[in-house]
């Protein structure tokens, strides 16, 4: 029996098909879903109640911090990434010696684990034993230790490991374990993540996720078009 | 057949009868699971001993101990609950206890009390896990939090346990040095962890102290009351002598400042640290001549010290596999000689719960309870006088009446209240105002708002 080759392609994408919608579409769209309840994270109790959750969030002084400081986090990381990117990738196609040696170096940061990364910065930027301050201090560039996990400078320091890691929301959240200075580094996805996994409020913690998914797709849309733009010329 | 093929049909055989051997022997054997929080190595290892003889005994069971961090713990008991299949045996806060247990999800624990004898439990213990006239909870170990601070330098200053917070500022004001001369401080006079769990442990403590309650008998929160007005003007100023910094720092990390001589106090210490201060800190320093403890003092509206409690109870779970065989498993982790082997891998911090061991010759023998003796005396003062309670419970009816306190903690309201004062110079009014809504949102929410 000869099989059509339109079905053996049909047969051929149906698991890839199948697991995208198990595993992506589902999720999402249950996400949205859940977004118009009042759900306890992990036990069936839930209500609806239509646009609440959206209409609290935007009365939420909160949420707009956490906006706020995704966004300032974003820009910050995307455009450092791309900059020193660039700038590395220029450096490292340039013949010297030990070019390949100091590939080995640039990739470092991709073999170690968030976790591990996280707590050698930890120690690397501690105020008071910390070798960051120390190195600062010796050659006269601070006067006193800088806190570099306190309230004024803790964005700076999860700029500056998520530049190094190419690392997002762990790295948010890993660096503060929900600590004092978290406060201050609250972005979206950590907010979401609170909501859901400390508040117990799943149908908040959707919102806030489907909020974000808005945010990525309008993003997106306008970042394509410009794009295409660019292309026309 | 061929030789060759002989030969494959053989090896397929056996290698299909081990199959079915291994999984019949596991499927004969009743797996129950274990997540306790006591990640360090000793204590690993010592739970890893006890399973080891209890297996030997009862041939038929297998016991998986798990590790975890706290961080990960609540979250992992919820969605095993939720996903239907929890383990048979957990530690946690005794407000989760609390918690799961008004929700129905747990199991009593009556056999293995009446198997340790409830005589031999002390009062204090009995009060986290008992609910009505069953208990839900037992208690691994108990200690509570310390105040412990540089007995050489306030020696040399001449300074006395305070009694008060305005002592305790004083002190602090005192223990804040420049020892080089260069108008730069380099001993701080305080510290605390900034975590979010231990600014919780804090302010219960602080407002245990200062003759406060965190929420009224309708559930209603009281923040905005002079009690923690008073609280947030202490924590104000006592801040100013804390390291630049200290609300980004975690236990590790401030108990670090301490051995490391970078801070005179610490508020929020536990007996555990004295392993640390063994590890860590120069030899010479490492004993009570240079770091001891002092009773915690009280606040202007309150007359006595309060601590917090440290004392997770094993819960036995509802819906799981092999509770009779978890029972058995818990009635064997008390008895004295492997109780005693737990005990020992963390001596200043893990206080029996049974008198028979307290007062038992081998306990009182252990090296290093001779060695910091005094951190102990402070801890038993507290227990034996009532004045340590667990994590933000106020008064014991808390543990049942206020199941909601467990997402109080996870909601970072409280440790959010403190930044705001402490590091953004919000008025303590104001920022109690702001958490003072947030909290009244969260208990409604969670349906528990009777006014």
């Amino acid at each position: 029996m000869k099989v059509s080759s339109q079905k053996t392609g049909i047969i051929l994408i149906a698991p890839s098909v199948f697991l995208i919608c198990a595993l992506l579409v589902y999720p999402v769209l249950y996400g949205v879903w859940l977004s118009f309840f009042k759900k306890h994270s992990f036990f069936p109790e839930q209500r609806f109640v239509g646009l609440a959750n959206y209409l609290y969030l935007l009365r939420d002084s909160e949420f707009w911090m956490s906006l706020w400081y995704g966004t300032y986090y974003s820009v910050s990381t995307i455009v450092l990434q791309i900059v020193i990117g660039v700038i590395a990738a220029l450096i490292l196609n340039e013949a010297f010696r030990g070019r390949n040696f100091v590939r080995g170096v640039v990739l470092f940061p991709y073999m170690i684990p968030t976790v591990v990364a996280i707590i050698l910065w930890k120690w690397l930027l501690n105020d008071q034993f910390g070798l960051i301050n120390y190195l600062l201090l010796a050659v006269g560039i601070i006067e006193d230790p800088l806190s570099w996990m306190g309230k004024d400078h803790i964005m700076t320091s999860l700029i500056i490991i998520s530049v190094w890691e190419f690392t997002k929301f762990d790295t948010v959240w890993l660096l503060t374990q929900g600590g004092g200075a978290e406060k201050y580094i609250r972005t979206l996805p950590v907010f979401a993540y609170m909501r859901t996994f400390m508040y117990y409020q799943a149908g908040l913690g959707s919102t806030l996720a489907v909020i974000m998914f808005g945010i990525l797709i309008a993003s997106t849309t306008v970042y394509f078009k410009m794009f295409r733009r660019e292309e026309g010329i | 057949m061929s030789r060759k093929k002989r030969y494959k049909v053989i090896i397929g055989s056996v290698c299909l009868f081990l199959l079915v051997l291994a999984g019949t022997s596991l499927a004969a054997r009743k797996v129950i699971n274990v997540w306790h929080t006591e990640t360090n190595p000793l204590s690993r290892k010592a739970i890893a001993n006890i399973v080891e003889r209890f297996e030997k005994l009862h041939p038929d069971i297998k016991v998986e101990a798990e590790a975890l961090a706290w961080g990960d713990l609540e979250g992992k008991i919820m969605a095993a609950l939720a996903a239907g299949s929890p383990p048979e045996l957990s530690h946690g806060q005794p407000i989760t206890c609390a918690a799961l247990q008004a929700k129905g999800l747990l199991l009593p624990l009556d056999d293995v009390v009446k198997h340790i004898g409830e005589d031999n439990i002390w009062d204090q213990i009995k009060k986290v896990g008992k609910y009505g006239d069953h208990y839900f909870g037992l208690v691994h170990a108990a200690g509570t939090s310390l105040l412990i601070y540089r007995k050489d330098l306030a020696k040399k200053k001449g300074l006395k346990n305070p009694k008060t917070w305005k002592d305790l500022l004083h002190n602090a004001k005192e223990l804040t040095l420049d020892t080089n001369k260069d108008r730069k401080t380099d001993i701080y006079g305080v510290t605390i962890p900034g975590d979010n769990l231990f600014i919780n442990i804090l302010l219960g403590e602080l407002t245990k102290a200062n003759g406060g309650i965190l929420f009224d008998d309708q559930n209603r929160p009281q923040f905005t009351s002079k009690c923690m007005i008073e609280i947030l003007e202490f924590l104000k100023e006592l801040t100013e002598y804390m390291p630049p910094g200290w609300e980004g720092h975690g236990y590790r990390e401030t108990f670090a400042n301490m051995y490391g001589a970078k801070a005179s106090m610490m508020y929020q210490g536990y007996g555990r640290g004295a392993s640390l201060i063994e590890e860590y800190a120069p030899k010479h320093m490492a004993n009570t001549d240079y770091f001891d403890v002092w009773v915690k003092p009280h606040g202007p509206s309150g007359t006595k010290p309060a601590a917090q409690v440290d004392e997770e109870p094993w819960m036995l779970f509802k819906g799981c596999k092999h509770p009779q065989e978890a029972i058995e498993f818990l009635k064997f982790f008390y008895q004295d000689d492997n109780y005693l082997e737990y005990i020992q891998t963390v001596p200043i911090h893990f206080f029996p719960v049974t008198k028979s061991l307290r007062r038992s010759k081998a306990y009182q023998d252990t090296p290093m309870i001779k060695r910091w003796k005094g951190w102990l005396d402070v801890q038993e003062y507290y227990l034996d006088n009532d004045l340590v309670k667990p994590t933000l419970v106020i008064d014991w009816k808390d543990m049942e009446t206020k199941p909601y306190l467990m997402e109080i903690l996870g909601s970072g309201i409280l440790k959010d209240m403190v930044m705001e004062v402490t590091k953004e110079n919000v008025p303590p009014r104001k920022a109690t105002e702001k958490a003072q809504k947030r909290a009244e949102e969260l208990v409604k929410d969670k349906g528990y708002a009777k006014w």
